[in-house]
């Protein structure tokens, strides 16, 4: 993984994305704003599944409010992110923050694909998500995602975090 | 007026001290501030997207905004915090990037934008709360607030990437930008 990184760090492509000093910038402002969508459309759905917020509105249209800006941003998201880390390779596959990010990136987007088939499914019934397993969920889908966020910010950090766990 | 005696007293601060030498503080202070951020940034999108109208007027904005606005005010205050921590372990360099002062400049502005709103126009919101698109007035502080907040994003990007240095680059010499 390691060379694999080290070969894509030299490629032209990596090359041109590294000589454009503004880039880098730019996108990550663009992913920090994608964050935010992503971040938010997951909190208001976990919010209405605990009850804090659009009460009065069934959970289905709820996640059916928040899912396409939820699922385009997430795809603006990865995109950026992957130019992102073409652009430094190395930086990325030495550290453990990254790829616990990426794992944790896995269940998110799988748990949030259930989530859309199980909602859709159960969309007839009036609330079929006020049960204290789904309350323990949304609140680990939180997390989760806090999570994923630490960890991304914590790729710039990762020898100050995990110090001997860094993988360089 | 001359902050040098405030930027000193923050610099040599025990609190910027420990915070220099302890490894792991300003990057847990650093996640704080980002995720507070976009806890910010999203909400307030949010509410901002229901001024104008978008996805649609049906859903009642006066709610929104109350069941928002306080996890914004929360996560505002939590990225105030460690953005003041933040300052504090460099102040003497903060203090003289301009991309700081732009970015502080712009949350007044936002805050300006968010008080005459809150103060002026949304006082008549119960006459367009739902189902009639909401009044320019409060169209365009919708429109304001997003460009203003994305700005504050792009701007406190830029620090991190001007180190708190203010210096032109040469475009002959290479920069490691890797630690950021």
């Amino acid at each position: 993984m390691f060379e694999f990184a080290e070969w894509l760090g030299a490629t032209p492509l990596s090359v041109a994305i590294q000589s454009r000093l503004w880039l880098t910038p730019l996108l990550q402002t663009i992913h920090i704003t994608m964050i935010g969508i992503v971040f938010v459309s997951m909190l208001n759905v976990a919010l209405r599944v605990l009850g804090k917020i659009r009460a009065d509105e069934p959970l289905a249209e709820v996640w059916h409010r928040f899912a396409p800006w939820f699922w385009c941003a997430l795809g603006v998201m990865a995109g950026t992110g992957l130019v992102l880390a073409v652009g430094e390779p190395v930086r990325q596959v030495t550290a453990l923050s990254f790829w616990i990010k990426m794992s944790l990136l896995a269940i998110g987007i799988a748990s949030a694909l259930y989530f859309g088939r199980t909602v859709a499914a159960a969309a007839s019934s009036p609330d079929p998500m006020a049960s204290s397993g789904a309350r323990f969920v949304a609140v680990a889908t939180i997390v989760l995602w806090v999570a994923i966020v630490f960890m991304g910010r914590w790729i710039a950090y990762d020898v100050e975090i995990w110090e001997s766990w860094h993988l360089a | 007026m001359d902050l040098t005696p405030i930027v000193d007293a923050a610099q040599n601060s025990a609190i910027s001290e420990w915070l220099r030498t302890s490894l792991k503080a300003v990057a847990i202070i650093n996640a704080f501030h980002v995720i507070s951020i976009v806890t910010v940034f999203g909400t307030i999108f949010l509410v901002d997207l229901r001024l104008l109208g978008i996805p649609n007027v049906k859903r009642s904005f006066m709610r929104l905004h109350h069941e928002l606005l306080r996890w914004t005010w929360g996560a505002f205050g939590i990225a105030a915090v460690t953005g003041v921590l933040l300052f504090m372990v460099n102040a003497v360099t903060y203090h003289r990037n301009t991309a700081f002062w732009l970015k502080m400049g712009t949350i007044v502005l936002a805050g300006i934008n968010m008080m005459v709103f809150e103060l002026v126009t949304a006082k008549s919101a119960a006459s367009w709360d739902k189902g009639v698109m909401p009044v320019p007035a409060a169209r365009l502080a919708g429109a304001l607030s997003i460009v203003l907040w994305v700005a504050v994003i792009v701007l406190g990007r830029w620090i991190g990437f001007t180190k708190g240095y203010d210096f032109t680059i040469p475009e002959d010499v290479e920069f490691d930008f890797s630690t950021e």
